[in-house]
Order: C-alpha cells, then sequence, then structure tokens
C-alpha cells in the first residue's frame, strides 16, 4: 500500500515541475496558483504515504517509525524539503524557487523508488537502532537538510543569470540566509541528538566515524558562513559560492559516506 | 550590537601594544577562526579519506611506499589522535575564548550606552521614527509598556526594550564550545575505552583497548556474565541481545542488571555497554572413560598424554564439523582431527588413550565495551547551552523603542539590530494605533 501510494507522490512531483514549465511559457498567475493546490495535494498524499508504511511495520510485526533505512530516509529527505518549502511559503513565493524544491523532491523521490540499490522493503530494526534518539536525531537532521537544499537552491540561482526568472538578488540572499539560519541549529541539534545517542548505544558521544565527521566537516563550513556574513558582512556572490560548498558537504555527508567510507553508520545503506 | 555597521568597532579594545598586542589580536581575530576552521575541516577530510589506524601491511597494500612514508610522517594514518590535530583544536579553544571575551568587553561598553537617550536630531534621523501629539499618545503608550520593558524613564526621556536574551545567545554558544572542547578534552585525559569478552559464567577484571597497540586494564572490580540471550526477529536478523552481568567487588555482588544495547551498565562513572555477541565453540570429550568439556586453545593432559584443541571448523571436507587436536607423540607435535558426524572419524587411540568426540556444542559470547569518560557531564551541559543559545540568537529578537517627550508632541524611534523586517510591520503597527486614536 505505502508504495502505491508513494508512487503516486512521485508522478504528482514530476506533474509539479511539468505545471512549473507552463508557468514559465504562458506566464499566467493562475497557474501557480494551480501548483500550490498540487503542493498542498502531494505533501498530504506523501504524509499519508509515510504513515503508512508505519502502520504497514506494525502489521508486520517489527513496527517502527519509517526512519530506518536508506529508503526511508531519500522519501523523509523529500517530505522535508516540501515541508520547508510550505513553511516558508511567504518567503518564498517564486515559481523558480517552488519548481527546484519540486524538482529535488521528484530527484529523491525517483531515486529512492527506481535505483536498484536501494532496499525498500521494510526491515526490522537492529538493536542499534531501537531507541527513542532515533526519531529525533533523524528529523532533525533532514530538516537541517531541507533547508540546506532551500539555500542552495537560494545560491545557484544568485549565481545564475537568467534575468527574466529569476527574483532579486537581494530576495536570493535573504532567502539563503534565512534558511541557513533555520538549517544550522537543526544540523546542530542533529549532530548533539546522535551524540547523546551514540554514548548510550556505542559508549562514545564522538568516534570520528566518518558520518559524524562529515557532519562537523558541515556544520564548520556553515559556521564560517554565518561569521562571515554577520560578523564581516559578506553578501552575494562569496556568500553564496560558501553556501554551495555547504551543501556539496551535505551531499557528501549523506551519500559519500554511505558510498564510499564506511563506517558505524553502515546501516543507513 | 550590529556589528556589520561598524567596521571600526571590530577591533574593540585591546590590553596589550606592540608586538604582544598584534599577536593578541591575531589570536582573538575572526581571520585566525576561520584559517583554524578551514584546517580542522581539512584535516577531517584527510581523517575519513585514509583509513585510520590500520596496519602498515594495509598502507603498503593501498599506497605506493613514498606516499606511506608521507601519511606517517604528517600522522595522517590517526588524524584524531595526533599531536597537530589536538593542537589546532587547543588554538581553536584560545581563539573562541579571547574573541568572546573581546567581544563581551565590548558589548558591555554597549549596553551602558545605550542607556542614554539619544537627542531630537538623531532620534528623527533614525530608519524607525515618526512623531505624535502628546494627547494622542495613550493608547500606543500603553500598549508600549504592556509588551516592552522600561530600562530607562525620566519625565521627558523613556527608553524600553524587549528580547535581551537574544543579545546573549552569542556569548551562549560560543561558552558551549569551550563546555564541549574542555569536556572531550576531559575525556581524552582521564577516559579510556575497551573491550572484554565473556561467557556465560565466566568473569573478568580486565579490558583490552582498541587501536594499533593494544593495552590490558584492570579496574578494581570483576564483571560477570550471569547470563546471556539473544532474540531474532523472524527473518533471522538479531531483534534483541542482552547480557545479565554482576558487578563483583572485594567478593560481594554490589550491582545486577541486564545490559542491552543502548541500555548500559553504570557503577562509579565506569559504563558497561553491550556491543557484540558471537559463537564459541566447545567440545565434549569422553577421554578413557572421563567426560571433559575444552575449548578452542585451552589444554588437557592425562596419563602420558598432553593435548590442546587447535582449531574447529565448522564444515571439512563435506565431514560435517571438525576439530583439530594438537598433541605431543614422544616430544614429536602432530596433530588429529576428529569429526562429529562421521561414525569411524570420531574415536582415535593417541598415546594409547582412547579418545572419543562427543559432541560440539555452541555457546554464545558477549562482547562488552566498557567506558569512562568523566567529562561527558561537561559535554552535556555544553550542548544543552548549545541549543539554548541557537534558539535564543536566531529565533528571538532584540528590540528597542525611544521616546522624547517635547512641548506638545512625543518623538518615538525604535531599533533592532538583528530581524528588521518584522520589527518594521511591528513599528507600522505602532505608528497605525497612533494614528487610528486620532479620532
Amino acid at each position: 500500500m505505502n508504495h502505491k501510494i508513494l508512487g503516486l507522490v512521485t508522478l504528482l512531483y514530476l506533474l509539479i515541475c511539468v505545471i512549473h514549465l507552463l508557468y514559465f511559457a504562458v506566464k499566467k498567475e493562475k497557474i501557480m496558483a494551480v501548483v500550490w493546490l498540487t503542493i498542498y495535494i502531494t505533501f498530504g498524499l506523501h504524509t499519508l504515504g509515510l504513515i503508512s508504511r508505519w502502520m504497514e511495520s506494525y502489521n508486520a510485526g517489527i513496527g517502527h517509525v519509517p526512519l530506518s533505512n536508506f529508503y526511508e530516509s531519500l522519501i523523509f529527505f523529500a517530505w522535508c524539503v516540501s515541508f520547508v518549502l510550505i513553511i516558508m511559503k511567504k518567503r518564498l513565493p517564486y515559481p523558480v524557487i517552488t519548481g527546484l524544491t519540486s524538482l529535488m523532491s521528484l530527484f529523491l523521490m525517483g531515486y529512492a523508488s527506481l535505483s536498484p540499490t536501494v532496499q525498500r522493503t521494510i526491515q526490522p530494526l537492529v538493536p542499534a537502532l531501537q531507541s527513542n534518539w532515533l526519531h529525533i536525531h533523524v528529523i532533525t537532521c533532514f530538516l537541517a537538510y531541507a533547508a540546506f537544499s532551500v539555500s542552495f537552491i537560494a545560491s545557484l540561482l544568485y549565481l545564475a543569470k537568467w534575468k527574466s526568472i529569476v527574483p532579486p538578488r537581494e530576495i536570493l540572499d535573504e532567502i539563503n540566509y534565512r534558511s541557513i539560519i533555520v538549517g544550522f541549529p537543526m544540523l546542530s541539534a542533529g549532530i548533539l541528538t546522535g551524540a547523546v545517542w551514540a554514548h548510550y548505544a556505542w559508549g562514545a558521544y564522538w568516534s570520528w566515524d566518518p558520518k559524524e565527521t562529515w557532519s562537523l566537516i558541515t556544520w564548520i563550513i556553515y559556521a564560517i558562513y554565518l561569521h562571515v556574513r554577520l560578523v564581516r558582512g559578506w553578501k552575494g556572490k562569496k556568500i553564496a559560492l560558501v553556501s554551495i560548498i555547504g551543501f556539496l558537504s551535505v551531499i557528501f555527508t549523506y551519500f559519500g559516506v554511505n558510498f564510499i567510507l564506511s563506517g558505524l553508520h553502515s546501516y543507513a545503506t | 550590537m550590529n556589528a556589520t555597521k561598524n567596521k571600526k568597532n571590530m577591533t574593540g579594545p585591546v590590553p596589550f601594544h606592540g608586538v604582544t598586542g598584534k599577536i593578541y589580536g591575531f589570536l582573538a581575530s575572526l581571520k585566525f577562526t576561520i584559517l583554524l576552521f578551514s584546517l580542522i575541516a581539512t584535516g577531517s577530510v584527510f581523517g575519513t579519506a585514509i583509513r585510520q589506524r590500520v596496519s602498515l601491511e594495509e598502507y603498503l597494500s593501498a599506497y605506493s611506499e613514498h606516499t606511506v612514508r608521507l601519511i606517517k610522517f604528517f600522522g595522517l594514518d590517526d588524524v584524531y589522535h595526533s599531536t597537530w590535530f589536538y593542537s589546532l583544536l587547543v588554538l581553536f579553544l584560545i581563539n573562541l575564548i579571547l574573541c568572546t571575551v573581546q567581544r563581551l568587553s565590548r558589548f558591555m561598553k554597549i549596553m551602558r550606552s545605550e542607556l542614554v537617550l539619544p537627542d531630537e536630531k538623531s532620534l528623527s534621523a533614525m530608519e524607525l521614527s515618526f512623531v505624535i501629539e502628546t494627547e494622542r499618545s495613550r493608547d500606543m503608550e500603553q500598549w508600549i509598556d504592556k509588551s516592552y520593558r522600561r530600562v530607562m524613564s525620566s519625565a521627558k526621556e523613556m527608553v524600553y526594550e524587549k528580547g535581551i536574551l537574544s543579545r546573549y545567545g552569542v556569548f551562549t554558544i560560543h561558552l558551549s564550545i569551550v563546555f564541549i572542547l574542555l569536556g572531550g578534552f576531559a575525556d581524552t585525559m582521564l577516559g579510556y575505552k575497551g573491550y572484554m569478552v565473556l561467557t556465560k559464567g565466566e568473569a573478568k577484571d580486565r579490558i583490552v583497548t582498541r587501536g594499533e597497540n593494544t593495552v590490558e586494564r584492570t579496574f578494581n572490580f570483576t564483571l560477570k556474565c550471569k547470563n546471556f540471550k539473544v532474540a531474532f526477529y523472524p527473518g533471522g536478523e538479531p531483534k534483541d541481545y542482552v547480557s545479565t552481568v554482576e558487578v563483583i567487588e572485594n567478593g560481594k555482588i554490589v550491582m545486577e542488571k541486564d545490559v542491552r544495547v543502548n541500555d548500559p551498565l553504570n557503577y562509579k562513572g565506569i559504563r558497561v555497554y553491550q556491543s557484540s555477541y558471537g559463537r564459541a565453540p566447545s567440545f565434549l570429550f569422553n577421554i578413557s572413560g572421563e567426560n571433559v568439556i575444552l575449548k578452542e586453545r585451552e589444554t588437557f593432559s592425562k596419563d602420558q598424554l598432553f593435548l590442546m584443541v587447535v582449531r574447529f571448523e565448522s564444515q571439512i571436507h563435506g565431514l560435517g564439523p571438525g576439530v583439530l587436536i594438537g598433541y605431543l607423540d614422544k616430544g614429536e607435535p602432530k596433530t588429529a582431527w576428529f569429526f562429529k558426524n562421521a561414525g569411524r572419524m570420531q574415536e582415535r587411540n593417541l598415546n594409547g588413550v582412547d579418545i572419543r568426540l562427543e559432541n560440539i556444542a555452541e555457546e554464545f559470547y558477549t562482547g562488552l565495551e566498557v567506558s569512562k569518560d568523566p567529562g561527558v557531564w561537561i559535554v552535556w551541559t555544553g550542548f544543552v547551552l548549545m541549543l539554548f543559545g541557537l534558539y535564543v540568537n536566531f529565533f528571538t529578537y532584540y528590540r528597542q523603542i525611544f521616546m522624547r517627550r517635547r512641548a506638545t508632541d512625543i518623538i518615538v524611534a525604535g531599533f533592532a539590530p538583528k530581524g528588521k523586517e518584522a520589527f518594521r510591520e511591528e513599528f507600522a503597527r505602532l505608528k497605525a494605533m497612533a494614528d487610528g486614536s486620532e479620532s
């Protein structure tokens, strides 16, 4: 059941992207109303998909919140991207931004459902994952990733030179900053809850495991961003580049570490 | 205190002059912070890209001899425990403390100076300001009194503020990092970590530390595994494993606890974690009528026979599980296989002693991680401070409202160092309130 709903959700994200293309072709404001309606419906179904997966895991006798393996994290990542888009709606009323965030969700959902390397069945939780820290750790980390995705999109658009559809640069700069001040505390909370959990599960709050180390590297890059912006007053192109480097580090923390480096987080694949 | 506004303010008070002052200035500077951040991040990248703390052979199989020499020279085979990496962290701590102190003293100065109400001219020149006739100001003043705190007030001058906590956010975050680093250093210096393996009924008072050079370490109590249980999911994956562990001190059981993954035992600041488990075989031999249970690498001697269990194979040449026994035949070492399920090869006569392998039982053993981290509470304090600081710094806002009474009207002005947009809206509402009381 959850696969059917999530499959439909993937198609809806595709639809949202297509409607955006339509908007850019004809530039009628009404189309954006349709976009937002579709976003709400998709988000509702996406939530339903997660809930149904949750319920199915209980029916299978291995009940747990669907936040435990790579597939579930991809689905949840996409959900967080939409969630951030919806809560920041007031600040992000730009078709090019809603379009690119939906494309991001589409990519994550598509990768989750199509890649042959992703294990899609509901798996039982190994003892190390049976902890209440799992939920708060995963939720904070992925909300951070989602917020950083928005800042990344804003930074890319800042550097892009498509004048006709891109919002004013000051606004992109502001969106970049706004998303990072949401993402940075979330990432910090994710690292700290992870450390507390590691203390109880592995016996050490910090083991320099590759995932831990890369999340620290990511944290450092965004800390640099905040300092050069708030203390040095950097704006514009330079700061957009720092934000992009930060997001590349996020991507490496999430994907790269799983595929290239082995470590304690290996059950995340 | 908007630091971006005035770059001249950035240097702040320097307690030293000349070269010392210059060095102090650099150590406390943001430039140095960013340099250290970059070096720590780069070091960490090396630490994840190059496998850490493995044997020389493994490095040689992955890299050329020259590269291995470079890796060893720069300590890249154990980045996180190398002197240079620690030095970076210590320098970072120094930098953090110095820049925070500098910033704090500047902040205190500003805090004191802000209690002085700006004069008419500068008030009117502020980005957010308006003038209202005194007789129409009641509603607005009431509202300000209700939602702001009055910090200065005389017959003619008033200063209000809100969200003062927000201004301490940065200091709280910086302080939290100091806590985390100090806690971490305390654990590195005073703490330890190791593991022990226990089968059911076994007791030990020593652990083996991990790393390239393993070291044994004893403590003044004994851990005994009273019981060990594993539960599996229908698909065969482990669902739960739990060791019932007794802590024995001076011959007395002082504690007993079911240690599970995510639920460690804590005795006098030493924590015992369920970390792994495995199966170890034990062999039931009948040696000339006597039943003897032996495990791998255990020895037994009777009459002219001295033997040792060398090796166990769960499957060998299609004969099923077998065990290799080593023994001395007239001073010469020899070996012999025993197979549990191959009738003829179940029994042998070695040096005139009849030996029969009766059974092979596989017994679970539990792997326990033992660690002591006395700094952990300092680290936890740092965590709480950091989350609080981040919240206060990014999600609460400091705002000020100034009022100066003139003969028949009042100048109202507002200032917010952060979250300007939202404050502009609030200020517009305030102005509307004043305008609204016109009728």
